[in-house]
């Protein structure tokens, strides 16, 4: 194993995708890397999520290839699911069982031994200690998104993917969150993050890509892109307050338009 | 970079344990489909004594097979689907067939709780006692025709994504099944209709069971009903795994 496998948690090379004839991700390559944030940022129907459910499994890439922790996603596709842990953007479990029941039926699925003592240790660090018989339906937007990202974190997976998490939530959820996915970061995994909010990827991210139609059209860290395309005539006109923010140089890269 | 993947066993105990506290919390639905074969095992009281208890019990289990597969076990998939709960646990580590074949143990648990409850109904209310063979055939005869209607709901659920119509399509296959197969086989819809009954599928699981509660009676026409049973099964099977989608996207 070389250095480059050694940091590169996630690495992605010429990934196809296709829906029947329709093709939503073209020849799109990255990596993330041991203890980065990465964060694939796109308008809707890029082929940001696409991409991701290539990663994660759930959709068959046409061509490409998809390697986690070292492990090919087709070739060995339990092994790299073992390596990773999910938060899908919009989760869900069995509606009967409540958080207790839902947090044991994952630590057993990843082969995790889970006493009660570090079950109520988990609610407390994310404070919903007393949670732990409330179904996950009754939880607000907030505390379902803490307990989905517990649930990807349960077995300290090399690298965590997590699909526009802070989607829909208040701005003090927000921030909490962001905390928290920094703190992963910071315990060495690799994470790998969808996002539509530029405030998100300026805050969190260390580097992104954005991706457009289906293809990669920029990569590099939040402010290499701004100071890249700070003086394109695009950005100019449509930077507002006379600074130039990323989300101004996400909007002239892939237009005004507004998606479906 | 070393990985490893939990063993199916521990796998496959989480799945176990979450799938059998969700029927636990469905004990309403449960004791439903389970009172139906009930009441039909008290108000078929009558018929015992012209047509035997074999015939009461086995039309009993039969409409209750029918219930666990295409009510219980087809809208649970159809809901879960919806709601993404499979697209959860299969960016786990956790093989599809695992997922689904704890859902299928569930299921044969609640056949073999269905038999035994229209046993002791049997017992109780209609003074029907069998040979202990005939008891321990037919819950062998239960789990083979249960399959039937799980396979058949399997179909139905591979083929229609919307949990709504799954659940209106499966309610208007358990009412014609009652209809058709109960009435057809009791001769009420003529006796040319009642033999083409005895090969439908309620018709052939019901022989088997009967058959299976009396192994004395067991003939040629039982061997070609348990043959034409695995078939259903094996039809519906193939049918539902080819059109079954992981979500409804």
């Amino acid at each position: 194993m070389n250095a480059t496998e050694q940091t590169n948690i996630l690495q992605v090379d010429n990934l196809n995708v296709y829906y029947g004839t329709f093709q939503a991700v073209k020849d799109v390559s990255f990596n993330v890397m041991r203890g980065e944030i990465f964060g694939l940022l796109g308008p809707n129907g890029a082929g940001k999520t696409s991409s991701l459910s290539a990663v994660e499994g759930l959709l068959k890439q046409q061509s490409g290839t998809i390697t986690v922790a070292g492990y090919d996603t087709l070739q060995k596709p339990l092994y790299a699911r073992a390596a990773m842990g999910v938060q899908l953007q919009a989760t869900s479990f069995q509606p009967e069982l409540n958080v207790a029941e839902i947090l044991r039926l994952y630590a057993g699925i990843y082969g995790v031994e889970l006493g009660k003592e570090k079950l109520q240790s988990i609610l407390k660090d994310i404070n919903l200690a007393e949670a732990e018989t409330k179904k996950f339906r009754e939880l607000s937007g907030g505390q379902q998104q803490r307990v989905s990202l517990v649930i990807a974190t349960i077995h300290d997976p090399k690298l965590v993917l997590l699909d526009e998490p802070t989607s829909g939530l208040d701005p003090q959820s927000r921030r909490q969150l962001w905390t928290r996915i920094e703190a992963i970061r910071e315990k060495g995994y690799g994470v790998l993050l969808t996002t539509h909010s530029m405030e998100e990827a300026e805050a969190v991210c260390d580097r992104i890509s954005i991706i457009d139609h289906g293809r990669i059209i920029a990569t590099g860290t939040p402010q290499s892109l701004i100071d890249k395309h700070r003086d394109d005539p695009e950005v100019i006109a449509v930077s507002r307050r006379g600074r130039v923010t990323l989300e101004d140089v996400f909007i002239a890269l892939t237009g005004e338009a507004v998606r479906g | 970079m070393e990985i490893t993947i939990p063993k199916t066993s521990a796998v496959m105990t989480a799945l176990l344990r979450a799938d059998f506290t969700t029927l636990w919390r469905n004990r309403r639905s449960v004791v439903m489909v389970l009172l139906v074969p009930v009441i039909i095992t008290y108000s078929w009281k009558g018929l015992v004594a012209s047509a035997g208890g074999a015939f009461v019990l086995s039309n009993a289990i039969t409409l209750g097979l029918v219930a666990v597969g295409l009510m219980g076990y087809t809208n649970s998939i159809a809901r879960d689907r919806e709601k993404g709960v499979f697209q959860r646990l299969r960016v786990s580590p956790v093989p599809s067939w695992a997922i689904m074949a704890s859902r299928l143990i569930v299921q044969l648990t609640m056949i073999l709780l269905l038999t035994l409850v229209v046993f002791i109904a049997g017992y109780k209310l209609d003074n029907i006692s069998m040979s202990a063979t005939g008891y321990v055939l037919t819950f062998l005869a239960a789990i083979i025709g249960g399959a039937v209607y799980l396979s058949l709901g399997q179909a139905i659920v591979g083929r229609i994504s919307n949990p709504e119509t799954v659940s209106s399509t499966t309610r208007l296959v358990y009412f014609s099944f009652i209809i058709v197969g109960m009435f057809g086989e009791l001769g009420v819809l003529g006796e040319k209709f009642k033999h083409a009954v005895d090969w439908t599928p309620y018709g052939t699981v019901k022989n088997i069971l009967a058959t299976s509660l009396e192994p004395a009676t067991w003939n040629n026409h039982t061997s070609e009903a348990l043959l034409v049973t695995v078939g259903y099964t094996l039809v519906f099977a193939t049918l539902g795994i080819k059109w079954f989608k992981w979500n409804t996207k």
